[in-house]
């Protein structure tokens, strides 16, 4: 056999495979109109129990056992189960391997664009222009945009995401600082310095939210310049890179990155034992805010914006918006009944999710309901206004992380070099810029 | 005659071999050969258009500073397979003798290798930890005052995953040493005694020698076993911090599981390949040197 | 009398002194299961308290409870766990065994050049050969099932590798005598090497079994089905989103040993001083 024509055989081995496994996931817009027609829905009215499988990567207990309990009740011939995954490498791997060998998945739950674009370029989150009688626009808000994706909607983005920094009231007064309301990196610096007591830090972040406000300046201005070339360059990503380090290193303000990450801190604890008296995290937080048992905690939590690198606050947008893209499988075969469900979902049925951090985002969810559900009987822990500020009021724009993880990990390797004295800042610009440069071109 | 009898033992040779020989074909050789075809591609995993991209991957690889990297501190990783088959050695020959608690202790030093690789890696992050652990405590205490950042400096950290790794893969070392110091004869290690022969004499004349197969056993799966793996370093340091951690095999891991871009993992796993076959072929050409069957 | 008094008591502290230093460095070797069952006894709060406290001051075994009587109990996934290693690593010691001997004790062409073959194929990252294996299972249709991961489980290169390198040192001897009293390799291989591989055999058992009862990366991927789910999918219950519960997971990961240590406990009654000796001298 000539090499060309073995090279051929084993690609068209291995194209054929592709296609064996993503076959049924092919050509979804086009079986989108079929399957969305009314006259899918049938087996709704049919009588005949339906039986949906939803996969997330909240832990049941943690609110969506209640969700779909409360909907099977109410639902006999839908019944939905909700399967866990663990939103890490592997589980998203899972449930991609599920849905590729044609398991029971009608509804996913993305938590990344990143994880989103994948799964439409393959076919599988199934485009929702089909279902005419629910305008994901007009009920999730202007928020909603960062989730269309090529101008369409593959899903509906549920929740809203808050991210934010919260605040040991007590030690703010004690020291006479007040609750900001929009802020620098600067004027956090200042307070962080105020706020240390003694060895202690006054400033803690947790690992996932630790470079958006690099995603925040870039995300609007764009990543790349117009010649397509990369922009981590920009002044401010150099200022961030300043001030944390200028933190870290001279006013021991915030702890060291390495010893952050390789000691695992426990961030949450660290802040809500009242050690370290602000913390940039999200709305995650309330989860372990509100449990005593294991948290006891003898003050108030106050809420500020994620401070801005940008001068002008008008120039400032900041991650957040919506979250929770709910999107249903292109390939299951009971997606009017996964759209009825969803529908009920976003417009209030999620209402229990609230307990551990998550607000729905559609205006006809009751707000009300949602925030006493996110509060529970602790609501006098927390310093409201501030809470509702940051929650619902703040009118600062939004952004939803879309750099591709290949990317947000050379960043992440190369600032990490910086703050651990390995290289210097010139240095780590350069190279976050060459490695950016090397990814656009490979990925043109 | 001769060539019946040859014949017939090369088919009772199949015989014995056979159903592995299946076995390998069906869940190794067949599904390598197929990530060696998409070496030539840029399938994206779950996605079904595939293009064939010829040799782009392994130009990629090439200029890859990332793959350097990672070979580089795969060989500084590799450096803890000898030590700990050396200090194994040492545990298995005095857990063989009488001495007290003998079973007990054989367990206690196999505990790490099946220990939830959670609490491994928690542990030794708390051992490590540059201002409270104990290891540092220690060192201060005896005058040093600068003690290493282990984990938690670029410069430092691969070194650390040496010393956890010779501490996990010891248990396994010497539990395969004990096997084979069950097949020495104590008459023979008796006789050696008599003719005057003194312990250490008898550990490198005698032991050593005799159990060569087995050194050789444990160099090349543990040279393969080390160079393939990678959940160690995930729970414990992601590869971090920077890309101080990150050795080839965790790079095919990211590239594979994190990016879903299987043509470039599979390149990678090739040259992988190539290292782990080149380094065994060595060994396999040096074992005359030193193995006694 | 008094001499063989005094050299009795030589060796007694020698042991003794040998035992002492062993313990020593056993602390080393210990401590993480220490931590595993310390905080499977311990509040949240207490979990990343310095200095490490090695006894909880409050032990709780409430998350020792959850574990067994929870929404999720693990119980099903320790029966499947038990399934799934203990017939893989049965089939894969007796495959091991008889592949091992063929490399090793049958003369025949081109042994070496297939053995090489035999052993690169371990060299191969896993990673990329899990897109190719579970096609070929869902074509087979046992993908999300236990055989996906019991199948390939009986295949072990490193077991016929090793278990080679123990037949190559049974001497030449002991085998010629038995054919020239006319027995067959298979009757050699039952009657004679296995007995004498005895103590190869169980450390390969105890080593494979740990490698099957371990197994998370094949179990992740290739069961989907939350009844089929082993002890380390099991484990995963216990990230929580953006955190981990150590109690719970420590809770869950010491019960989980236990199998394990079971097995290793059983497996060294036969890593005992091998008949191969004696039988060249009878």
């Amino acid at each position: 056999m000539s090499k060309k024509t073995w090279f051929a055989g084993m690609t068209s081995l291995v194209i054929a495979s592709g296609v064996l496994t993503g076959c049924s996931g092919n050509g979804n817009a086009v079986n989108t109109g079929a399957e969305a027609s009314p006259s899918a829905s049938a087996p709704i009215t049919s009588g005949e129990t339906v039986k949906l499988k939803m996969w997330g990567g909240v832990p049941p207990e943690s609110g969506p056992q209640a969700v779909v309990d409360a909907w099977n009740k109410e639902n006999p011939n839908i019944q939905v189960e909700y399967v866990r995954y663990v939103n890490d490498d592997e589980g998203n791997l899972k449930l991609d391997t599920a849905m590729m060998t044609g398991q029971d998945v009608d509804l996913f739950v993305n938590y990344t664009l990143s994880h989103t674009n994948k799964r439409i370029d393959s076919g599988f989150a199934l485009d929702l222009s089909g279902f005419t009688d629910y305008n994901i626009e007009e009920k999730m808000g202007s928020d909603s945009e960062n989730w269309k994706i090529n101008g369409k909607f593959y899903g509906v983005p549920t929740t809203k995401s808050s991210y934010f920094v919260a605040l040991n009231k007590d030690a703010l007064d004690a020291a006479g600082l007040e609750v900001p309301k929009e802020w620098t990196w600067n004027e956090l610096r200042e307070y962080a310095v105020k706020l240390k007591t003694g060895d202690g830090y006054g400033f803690l972040q947790h690992i996932e939210p630790y470079a958006d406000p690099l995603d925040s300046v870039l995300s609007q201005e764009g990543y790349t310049k117009a010649d397509g070339t990369s922009k981590l360059d920009q002044p401010l990503v150099k200022s961030w890179l300043e001030t944390l380090n200028g933190m870290m290193a001279t006013d021991k303000s915030t702890p060291p990155l390495g010893e952050q990450l390789t000691s695992k801190m426990p961030v949450e604890q660290e802040f809500l034992s009242g050690n370290v008296p602000m913390l940039n995290i999200g709305a995650w937080l309330l989860r372990s805010s509100n449990n005593f048992t294991d948290f006891p905690r003898d003050f108030k939590i106050a809420f500020a914006p994620v401070p801005r690198l940008t001068e002008a606050a008008s120039d400032y947008v900041t991650r957040g918006g919506l979250g929770d893209y709910i999107s249903i499988n292109a390939k299951s075969k009971k997606q009017a009944a996964a759209w009825e469900f969803l529908k009920w979902y976003a417009d209030g049925g999620m209402a229990p999710m609230a307990s551990g951090g998550r607000v729905p985002a559609s205006k006809d969810a009751d707000q009300a309901t949602a925030l006493d559900n996110l509060l529970g009987d602790k609501a006098d822990t927390y310093d409201l206004d501030s809470l509702k500020y940051v929650m619902f009021e703040n009118e600062t724009p939004t952004y939803v992380r879309s750099l591709p993880q290949e990317v947000i990990d050379m960043r992440t390797q190369e600032y990490e070099n910086y703050f651990l004295g390995t290289q210097s800042l010139d240095e780590t610009i350069a190279k976050m810029v060459s490695r950016h440069n090397e990814f656009l071109k490979l990925n043109k | 005659m001769t060539n019946n009898w040859m014949k017939r033992q090369r088919l009772l040779g199949y015989i014995f071999i056979g159903p592995s020989m299946l076995g390998v074909l069906l869940f190794f050789l067949i599904p390598a050969a197929y990530s060696f075809g998409l070496m030539f591609t840029n399938y994206k995993f779950m996605n079904p258009n595939v293009d064939f991209v010829g040799f782009a991957n392994i130009a990629r690889l090439v200029k890859d500073p990332m793959f350097y990297k990672s070979l580089k501190n795969t060989v500084i990783f590799l450096a803890a397979v000898p030590v700990s088959i050396g200090i194994g050695f040492i545990v298995a020959v005095v857990l063989n003798q009488k001495i007290y608690l003998k079973k007990l202790l054989r367990g206690i030093y196999f505990m790490p290798y099946i220990t939830s690789g959670v609490a491994v890696a928690f542990v030794w992050m708390l051992l490590f930890h540059p201002k409270q652990g104990p290891i540092n405590g220690l060192l201060r205490s005896i005058g040093i005052d600068n003690p290493p950042g282990w984990l938690s400096t670029t410069t430092s950290s691969m070194f650390a995953i040496d010393i956890i790794w010779i501490w996990f893969m010891l248990g396994y070392n010497m539990i395969i040493y004990l096997a084979a110091l069950q097949e020495v004869s104590p008459e023979l290690l008796e006789a050696a005694k008599i003719d005057g022969a003194k312990p250490g004499q008898i550990l490198r004349k005698i032991i050593w020698p005799l159990v060569s197969p087995t050194t050789f056993l444990l160099l090349i799966t543990g040279l393969i076993m080390t160079i393939k793996t990678f959940g160690i370093i995930q729970a414990i340091t992601q590869g971090g911090p920077g890309s101080s951690t990150t050795i080839l095999s965790l790079y095919v891991y990211q590239n594979a599981f994190r990016y879903y871009d299987m043509g470039y993992a599979s390149t990678l796993s090739w040259a992988l390949f190539v290292v782990i076959l080149l380094i065994t072929l060595v060994q396999w050409i040096g074992q005359k040197r030193w193995v006694h069957y | 009398m008094a001499k063989s008094k005094n050299v009795v008591t030589a060796s007694t502290a020698k042991q003794g002194g040998i035992t002492l230093i062993m313990l020593f460095f056993a602390v080393i070797m210990i401590v993480p299961f220490v931590w595993m069952i310390s905080t499977s006894l311990k509040t949240p709060i207490q979990v990343f308290e310095y200095p490490i406290k090695w006894i909880p001051s409050n032990p709780t075994w409430e998350h020792h409870v959850k574990v067994w009587t929870g929404a999720k109990s693990f119980g099903t996934y320790y029966v499947n766990s038990l399934k799934i290693s203990i017939i893989a690593t049965v089939g894969a010691t007796f495959l091991s065994a008889f592949a091992a001997y063929g490399f090793a004790r049958i003369h025949f062409k081109g042994r070496e050049a297939l053995f090489m073959v035999y052993l690169s194929m371990m060299m191969i990252p896993p990673q990329v050969l899990f897109v190719p294996k579970f096609i070929m299972f869902e074509w087979a249709g046992i993908y999300n099932t236990h055989l996906a991961l019991i199948l390939p489980g009986l295949f072990t290169i490193f077991g016929v590798f090793m278990l080679r390198q123990f037949f190559l040192s049974i001497p030449n001897e002991i085998t010629e005598s038995a054919f020239i009293d006319g027995a067959g390799h298979f009757r050699i291989f039952f009657k004679l090497v296995l007995p004498l591989a005895k103590p190869a055999l169980a450390t390969l058992a105890i080593i494979d079994f740990s490698w099957h009862w371990n197994d998370y990366e094949n179990a992740l991927v290739f069961l989907i089905d939350e009844g089929l789910y082993t002890v380390p999918l099991g484990l995963q219950n216990f990230i929580l989103e953006n955190t981990v519960d150590y109690n719970g997971m420590m809770a869950a990961a010491s019960a989980g040993i236990l199998p394990m240590i079971a097995v290793f406990i059983i497996g060294q009654r036969y890593i005992i001083q091998g008949l191969t000796n004696s039988a060249v001298k009878g």
